[in-house]
């Protein structure tokens, strides 16, 4: 007989399932396609409730060729950073990529301002060439990304394809896409519980029914405020698990990005001897902000280096062990 | 030093300046009540004036565009006088006006009768009283002094074990007492513990013994003429605090308070108003200023400090510390304020920094600290005060709501005088169904209840989303783009308006209204959290303030400013804050109360480092809350179809 009361938590909600990615069946042209969500528990917290559908990681491509990456990033693929398809499909072929997250970098202005006809041949040319879901990302400025977006998701209709940000000041148009080409939308929180929920209340009371959202409540990168970012997900997690299901989605995070974005990924050896190795650093960077959210219940990470998807990749599997 | 004449248009007065004066304070010292919400420091864009003619320099600022400065449109407290200027101070940029009276009809919570006499909750026993005495006159074997005499006399019908006299009073006492036969009144009044003989009058003046209470508010200022005898009012007046100029809120008036020369302005402008009110109100009732012999006051901490030239300084500085919460009676002439020249000014006293007299006043009036119920009291204004308890405890807090239940920061913003919108009622497409103007003129602008008004509506109509945003397709052709960008909503066309000027809402001033109940909406939310009670315990809810009366209490829970409860639950007690002041003013007990039960009862939660208010504010930035579940009666239809569709 045990002396002490069991400590397991019994939870009453579950995340719902969202699935990107249409095959012929459903109306699309996808090969294969994913679904996130149905968590009953804490990530891997067996014992307690299920983690029926391992997280997935999307690899991250842009439609133009990024002028600021890190150089082992720009070693691992080579030449294919000319073109979104061939980065593409280098992503999918050679590093097992289920997922990608097609950034359309090149469509802010201060950044190559391509069109939205632009943007939309090159969302088209990836669909083509590869046949995983697609995630569809603007350029962060609002006012182009909803000229850009919609034209983009006209030219991906059907494919369900998961199309972002939206915010709370700036959905409707976004959401209106989604609704009328059958898209999944990703909802953009600005570490900030209460807006993330606001956010999906907005989005569904235009329709969207609450399996067609994914909540991206902002990412920080280790050492850059991960704690904080960690603390929100894993708090809106906590409120969905308890039964708050408008919280109850699948969360994304732009692990990659982040990562790569600090000076301890970046920085050359010669800059900081101390520090190691850079052909290893951002890696390891991108591995640690990973596994990071990989414990506050991330459903989506989006990464950059192949050998750190592989990495995680690898966590996951052992994670997801009985 | 260089003076130049500068004329302010259309009131044509003329007054000398000197060189590099800002416009703004040349149209102080000429009288003018200015808007200016910051106090002169060139970050709110009220003080509009147009330069006819004359040389001024202009510090650039944001709020100005090109078309407008290029129409002479400069800020007046940004523009430095250069040459002989005119100035035109246009309509919009004056403080005018006479603001709303809580009528007797808004004050639908009981009346005087029911608090002070017999019967009532308090004995009537005012703070100050007049007694005939008809000495008997003194002998070789009854010689005591004239002013034992006096005393002894006034012993026989009071209780008064310590009494003290002033000596202008004893200078005069033997004459008087003589030339008029040992028939006398004596003027008593209350100070603190003891009784002071403020006076001895000739003869019999004890059928005219007049009162006036004050409710001191940052906005604005009303007295009740009040008959200490027979507990009537008289006469009622209010107008807008004149310090407005100054600063719109406490804190930029504490900011301009900081030193002694200015404390002395913010003091005497003040004091001006409140002797054009009981000038004002001595005249209607037809009675004698000289008869007016006791001014009670209620007002918040940072007022009684202005009002007193009290430094206010520590108030808006962590911990923040007043200097006073409880102000000694002193002689109102000590202060400027023109009643019987030995007359005396009581306050009522504060809790704390942000929760005054006027806070203490509403919960005396409420009566919550006399009952086992569990109630909680809203004064809404820019700071909002909230207290909750019974007859065992109050706790209270201060909620900083931004100054848009006044109409501040509000594009068409105003406050609740002639030509304020007060009630609006929308149909579909936002277009207007019906519209209540103060005063029944052409609207000019929105004011606290309009705006509440009109947000409520929008969002039953579909015109906003829960965040506030216009949605285009719901509303109809009324959205347009605005000259600052980001789109607004018109309410009315110039051609309907009483400036000729475009009535309109933008998503900016929707914003702020959000803030400015998000802060009040969690801050009671901590208050009930911080004694480990819900809405649900609550068995009384009062709503206080001017702006209270205005209230519709639906639209108040439709946009998340007050908890979804049973209307029954709420009631109005009007200007809680000139009641309260009546109160004490005709019942020594009832100030005795408000010194110990509540004043001193009261636990003061600082909500600035409270961790709940910190992570849940932002749940109360939407219409009416992120969390539905605590609106029950405003749960939408759409939610439902919502789950329906998971549930598929």
């Amino acid at each position: 007989m045990s002396i002490l009361d069991d400590a397991k938590e019994k939870w009453t909600g579950t995340i719902n399932e969202v699935t990107i990615g249409a095959t012929k069946q459903d109306g699309g042209t996808r090969t294969s396609v994913v679904t996130v969500g149905g968590a009953g528990a804490l990530p891997f917290m067996n014992f307690e409730g299920p983690t029926p559908r391992a997280p997935v990681v999307a690899m991250e491509i842009w439609d133009r060729e990024p002028d600021d990456w890190a150089q082992p990033l720009v070693d691992a693929f080579g030449p294919v950073l000319k073109s979104p398809a061939d980065w593409a499909r280098k992503c999918v072929e050679e590093f097992g990529a289920e997922m990608l997250c097609l950034k359309l970098a090149g469509t802010h202005p201060d950044f190559g301002d391509a069109t939205p006809a632009q943007a939309a041949e090159v969302v088209k040319s990836v669909l083509k060439a590869v046949g995983v879901p697609l995630i569809i990302w603007g350029c962060d400025h609002d006012e182009k990304d909803n000229e850009v977006l919609p034209r983009c998701s006209q030219a991906a209709a059907g494919e369900r394809c998961l199309l972002g940000a939206v915010k709370e000041d700036n959905y409707k148009t976004l959401v209106a896409s989604c609704l009328a080409d059958g898209h999944t939308i990703l909802g953009l929180s600005p570490i900030d519980i209460n807006i993330a929920k606001q956010i999906n209340i907005l989005v569904s009371e235009m329709g969207l029914p609450l399996n067609r959202i994914v909540m991206y409540p902002t990412t920080g990168a280790l050492g850059y405020g991960i704690e904080y970012a960690h603390s929100i997900q894993e708090r809106g997690r906590l409120a969905a698990l308890s039964g708050d299901k408008i919280m109850s989605l699948p969360v994304l995070c732009m692990v990659g990005s982040e990562a790569w974005r600090t000076k301890e990924a970046k920085a050359s050896q010669q800059e900081n001897p101390a520090w190691g190795d850079e052909k290893t650093r951002g890696i390891y960077w991108e591995i640690g902000t990973a596994s990071t959210f990989l414990q506050a219940g991330s459903d989506i990470l989006v990464m950059r280096h192949p050998a750190a998807v592989a990495a995680i990749r690898k966590t996951i599997s052992e994670l997801m062990v009985k | 030093m260089k003076t130049h004449s500068i004329t302010f248009l259309p009131d044509n007065i003329t007054i000398q300046a000197a060189a590099g004066k800002s416009v703004l304070d040349a149209a102080v010292a000429a009288g003018l009540a200015v808007n200016s919400v910051c106090g002169g420091d060139g970050v709110c864009g009220k003080c509009r004036v147009i330069v006819k003619s004359g040389k001024v320099t202009a510090k650039p600022n944001m709020f100005l565009d090109r078309r407008e400065i290029q129409r002479g449109m400069a800020l007046a407290c940004q523009t430095f006088i250069d040459g002989d200027v005119t100035i035109d101070v246009p309509f919009e940029s004056r403080v005018g006006g006479v603001p709303q009276l809580a009528t007797e009809d808004a004050i639908r919570y009981g009346s005087i009768s029911d608090w002070v006499g017999e019967g009532a909750l308090f004995p009537h026993n005012p703070l100050f009283q007049k007694i005939y005495l008809d000495l008997p006159k003194p002998t070789i074997s009854d010689c005591i002094c004239d002013q034992e005499r006096l005393y002894r006399e006034i012993r026989r019908s009071r209780d008064i074990p310590i009494m003290q006299t002033g000596l202008a009073v004893l200078q005069r006492l033997p004459d008087i007492l003589r030339q008029c036969d040992w028939k006398v009144t004596a003027l008593l009044g209350c100070r603190g513990g003891t009784v002071e003989v403020v006076d001895v009058e000739a003869g019999d003046t004890s059928a005219s013994n007049l009162g006036v209470a004050l409710d001191l508010g940052t906005t604005t200022v009303v007295a009740h003429l009040v008959d200490l005898t027979t507990s009537k009012t008289l006469a009622t007046k209010a107008k807008y605090n004149s310090q407005i100029t100054f600063g719109d809120d406490v804190i930029s008036r504490i900011m301009y308070g900081a030193t002694p020369e200015r404390r002395t302005q913010l003091r005497d402008v003040v004091v001006n108003d409140i002797n054009d009110l009981i000038a004002g109100l001595v005249v209607d009732a037809k009675v004698k200023l000289n008869d007016v012999c006791m001014v009670a006051c209620a007002g918040n901490t940072t007022m009684i400090h202005l009002l007193c030239a009290l430094n206010p300084a520590n108030i808006r500085k962590d911990p923040y510390i007043p200097a006073v919460c409880c102000p000694p009676v002193i002689r109102a002439a000590e202060v400027g304020i023109k009643i019987n020249s030995r007359g005396l000014l009581a306050t009522l006293p504060s809790v704390a920094s942000y929760v005054g007299g006027d806070v203490v006043a509403d919960v005396l009036v409420s009566g919550m600290m006399r009952s086992p119920d569990l109630s909680l009291l809203i004064d809404l204004g820019t700071n909002g005060e909230l207290v909750l308890g019974n007859s065992d405890w109050l706790v209270c807090c201060s909620a900083s709501a931004g100054p848009s239940f006044e109409g501040g920061g509000i594009t068409c913003g105003m406050r609740a005088t002639n030509g304020a919108i007060e009630h609006i009622q929308l149909g579909r497409n936002g277009d207007i169904v019906q519209c209540n103007v103060v005063g029944g003129s052409k609207p000019l602008g929105l004011c606290g209840s309009g705006l509440i008004d009109a947000v409520g509506e929008l969002l039953k109509a579909g015109c906003i989303d829960r965040r506030g945003r216009f949605d285009p397709a719901a509303c109809g052709g009324r959205l347009r783009e605005g000259d600052s960008g980001g789109q607004e909503f018109l309410l009315f066309p110039s051609a309907l308006t009483a400036l000729g000027r475009d009535l309109v809402l933008t998503e900016a001033d929707i914003n702020n209204l959000i803030h400015s109940k998000g802060s009040i909406y969690m801050a009671m939310e901590c208050l009930l959290d911080h004694v480990g009670m819900s809405f649900d315990d609550l068995q009384h809810v009062y709503i206080a303030g001017g702006f209270g009366n205005y209230l519709k209490i639906d639209q108040g829970i439709r946009i998340g400013l007050l908890p979804d409860l049973d209307p029954a639950k709420f009631k109005y007690i009007g200007n809680g804050s000139v009641q309260g002041a009546k109160m004490a003013l005709l019942s020594q007990e009832a100030l005795k109360n408000v010194q110990d039960q509540i004043a001193g009862a009261m636990t003061y939660l600082e909500l600035s480092t409270n961790h709940k208010y910190m992570n849940e504010y932002s749940s109360c930035l939407f219409l009416p809350h992120t969390n539905i579940e605590k609106f029950p009666s405003l749960m939408p239809a759409p939610q439902k179809q919502t789950d329906a569709a998971v549930a598929r």
